[in-house]
């Protein structure tokens, strides 16, 4: 709310000003008798913006259309985009809808639909299993590696920007390429393992291994992104801290666990939201790799949600999973908030 | 997510464009000099687009005052959805001859199609060609009929019967015991690295809902002699046949009968793998690319050992309609006459290799001698009459969907029991007829 009074604020400021300009500047020209009638009256509507208002809720702005006009591409990419679509999609949770066929009403008929459906738990269960591996190592390594590169080490522009590679690349190429390290018989990480003698596994072919391989995989892909917002957060670090901690004799462990990390902690609650929320959103990567499967072990909530738009015409029931899905997500952010960032405080 | 919706909208109305850019709308009215053209989609395959020139060619050289217009049905992600797109943008042509009998709730639903039985010839036409048994697994809901049962492939069992002979099988077998002996004696390892491999069959697993269409229904029809999976909107196949039939799917897959891989190329073909379930198409298939020594023959889809005598199987149908776009109805009907007309079902079966559904096609004389000169076929037209078409509603894809996912988590993965595994996905399947 603040900053956006405050942006009124200054328009309203600005044009007061920039109105006044050219009627000064004529006066000035011109005859200064109108100016000086004018002189008195147009300078008020700026100084009552310009003079801090005693109590704030009597205060009445005039509504400028100026404005309306210039935030509507805005509201016009929200009602069409967003607003639309989001009242569309909550009238389709009451209806069989096809695309080709009229509506059909059925009531409560998606919701009971989904509360019975093993398979949304089921993707569900996917979704906290896929998080449950992919956050902590998320984690780990991209705090071990923006904590390497925060070093003085040689290369290390290109280690930066290397590791944010991945990040930059089509989701689809990843996975494809993926893929085929992943392959049983021909694929890198199986010859790697036959190499050492250890026996190869199954990994997109096996219900165990399958989303233990996704959700390496995707931590490889969005590390990058993590080691980037650490080393903001690392920099972000007063060295005195450290200073004073190296005075008082503390070892490299105890600095880390005792200033570094404390201090990330906002970085941190950063990386577990988007991650969280990233592996609630997870598609692309079951979508290409392994289609859900085997036995619906990489389901996951969208890629559920798709295919009962686009493989059944269901839009209903899409979307009905579709809010669903989205209330899990904002549960599970609010909860995260709860927790995680209370306790540093 | 929210977006969805809009973006399949977008799609939709793209493929109604492609699909009105593709028929074409002028045909359909009476050109200048009062003659009336009909648009024919057919499908796209080469012989069955060269069946529907020549024909049409015919048609038009008799009847110079309704000429027929070929076109090949538009390609999309499904024909389905493209005619499901035509119907809703009125791009649809006069007449489809390739509409596969599960999809047609869904063209009642959009209204799309004109009900044929209301020509007082409609009853005699196909009584003339089939059995009144066999017509009414073409009913709809309502009662009434909408499309005319056209050609069929029947599902059979196909084996190498040099890859059996070598490993001691006689006699094709027919019962689940003596698919599964067979099967130990075939699948070893032949070159002796201690891999097998060598296999009995192959099953496409991976669970895209059509697969189970070609294996676990005619597997399921044969066990219960042609029962069908839904009653009126009720799951039927909650049953001991159904167990069976994952059972024995299930003892295939446990004993490494059939491999838990996916093939890249054709395993049969290669001689590695004994068997798999097809249609009469593969011997056009197999005619143009085997070996000289490859041996072949059909033999029934397996069924349970306390089953005696001739079983049934799925039809894998498709029917011709008239869509309610259609100005001159009655002349897309006589059209439709000519097209399953004795001597265009020679045709089919000569240019195709499909067959009409056509009661008594090996007592016809006019069909003698296409059978002698194609023996192969024979057991396929044995089973036109008895091999059965699929329940059609608007839900058919989800509940095979069901089935798909059960069988993978059942009898390829061993997840969970046969029992199990189809309870669940009967049970899935009713809570998905039951949310409507």
């Amino acid at each position: 709310m603040q900053p956006e009074e405050a942006n009124k604020f200054s328009m309203h400021n600005k044009t007061g000003v920039g109105g006044q300009v050219p009627g000064a500047g004529k006066a000035g020209v011109g005859s200064q008798v109108p100016g000086a009638g004018k002189g008195p009256s147009s300078p008020t509507p700026g100084t009552r913006h310009l003079t801090p208002d005693p109590a704030p809720g009597t205060r009445h702005l005039t509504p400028d259309p100026v404005g309306y006009l210039m935030v509507l591409p805005y509201l016009l990419h929200l009602v069409v985009f967003v607003g639309y679509p989001l009242a569309f999609a909550f009238v389709l949770i009451f209806h069989r809808w096809n695309i080709y066929t009229p509506m059909k009403w059925v009531g409560l008929g998606n919701i009971k639909l989904l509360l019975t459906d093993q398979l949304i738990w089921r993707a569900l269960f996917n979704t906290l299993y896929f998080l449950l591996i992919h956050i902590p190592l998320q984690l780990i390594i991209a705090l071990g590696l923006a904590q390497l590169l925060n070093q003085k080490i040689r290369g290390r522009t290109f280690f930066r920007a290397s590791y944010f590679m991945p990040v930059v690349v089509s989701g689809v190429v990843v996975t494809i390429l993926w893929q085929q390290l992943y392959a049983t018989e021909t694929g890198l990480i199986n010859v790697l393992l036959h190499r050492f003698g250890l026996p190869g596994i199954e990994w997109l072919g096996d219900p165990r291994y399958a989303m233990p391989a996704i959700a390496i995989m995707a931590t490889w892909k969005n590390v990058g992104l993590y080691v980037v917002l650490f080393l903001v957060g690392l920099q972000a670090i007063p060295a005195d801290l450290y200073e004073a901690a190296e005075l008082d004799g503390a070892s490299a462990w105890q600095k880390f666990r005792l200033i570094t990390v404390p201090m990330l902690n906002p970085t941190i609650m950063l990386v577990l939201v988007l991650s969280t929320i990233g592996g609630f959103s997870l598609f692309i990567e079951p979508y290409v790799m392994t289609g859900g499967g085997p036995a619906n072990s990489t389901l996951s909530g969208i890629l559920y949600l798709y295919k009962q738009a686009f493989f059944f015409s269901k839009m209903g029931y899409a979307t009905t999973i579709g809010f669903f899905w989205a209330m899990i997500i904002f549960m599970v952010v609010l909860l995260q908030r709860r927790f995680v960032e209370t306790e540093a405080l | 997510m929210s977006a969805r919706p809009l973006q399949r909208v977008g799609i939709a109305l793209l493929l109604a464009l492609v699909v009105s850019c593709m028929s074409s709308n002028p045909a359909k009215l009476t050109g200048p000099s009062g003659k009336i053209t009909l648009t024919y989609w057919s499908a796209t395959n080469a012989q069955e687009l060269e069946f529907a020139n020549q024909m049409a060619a015919e048609w038009n050289s008799q009847h110079t005052e309704v000429q027929i217009k070929v076109e090949p049905v538009p390609s999309g992600q499904s024909t389905e959805e493209v005619i499901l797109a035509a119907i809703a943008s009125n791009t649809t042509p006069d007449i489809y001859a390739s509409v596969f009998p599960g999809a047609m709730q869904d063209l009642l639903d959009a209204r799309g199609v004109i009900q044929l039985d209301e020509y007082p010839d409609f009853f005699n036409v196909m009584h003339e060609r089939m059995p009144p048994e066999l017509l009414e697994q073409y009913r709809s809901f309502d009662e009434h009929y909408y499309q005319v049962p056209w050609k069929s492939n029947p599902v059979m069992v196909i084996y190498n019967t040099r890859m059996l002979r070598e490993a001691g099988v006689i006699s094709l077998p027919t019962t689940y015991s003596e698919f599964l002996a067979a099967a130990a004696r075939v699948t070893r390892d032949r070159n002796g690295d201690g891999r097998i491999d060598q296999w009995m069959a192959t099953i496409d697993y991976f669970p895209i809902w059509y697969k189970r269409l070609f294996d676990y229904y005619p597997l399921y029809l044969a066990a219960t002699n042609g029962q069908k999976l839904l009653d009126n909107r009720r799951v039927m196949f909650d049953n001991e046949h159904s167990i069976a039939v994952f059972r024995f799917l299930h003892e295939c897959f446990a004993r490494g009968y059939i491999p838990r891989q996916l093939f890249q190329g054709d395993a049969f073909l290669d001689g590695r793998v004994a068997a798999k379930f097809t249609g009469p198409y593969s011997i056009s298939h197999l005619e143009r690319y085997r070996p000289a020594d490859f041996e072949y023959s059909f033999g029934p889809v397996p069924h349970p050992d306390s089953i005696a005598g001739q079983t049934t199987s799925y039809a894998d149908p498709k029917s011709i309609i008239i869509f309610k776009t259609c100005t001159h109805p009655r002349e897309a009907w006589e059209f439709i006459k000519f097209v399953i007309s004795r001597q265009n079902d020679l045709q089919l079966l000569e240019l195709t290799s499909q067959l009409p559904i056509r009661a008594g096609l090996l007592d016809d004389q006019a069909f003698a001698d296409y059978f002698k000169r194609n023996p192969r076929m024979v057991q396929f037209a044995e089973q036109v009459t008895t091999a059965r078409s699929i329940d059609s509603v608007a839900e058919l894809k989800e509940i095979f969907d069901s089935i798909a996912q059960e069988v993978e988590s059942s009898v390829v993965f061993d997840l969970k029991s046969p029992e199990q595994a189809v309870h669940d996905a009967a049970r899935r399947s009713q809570q998905i007829l039951d949310a409507q």
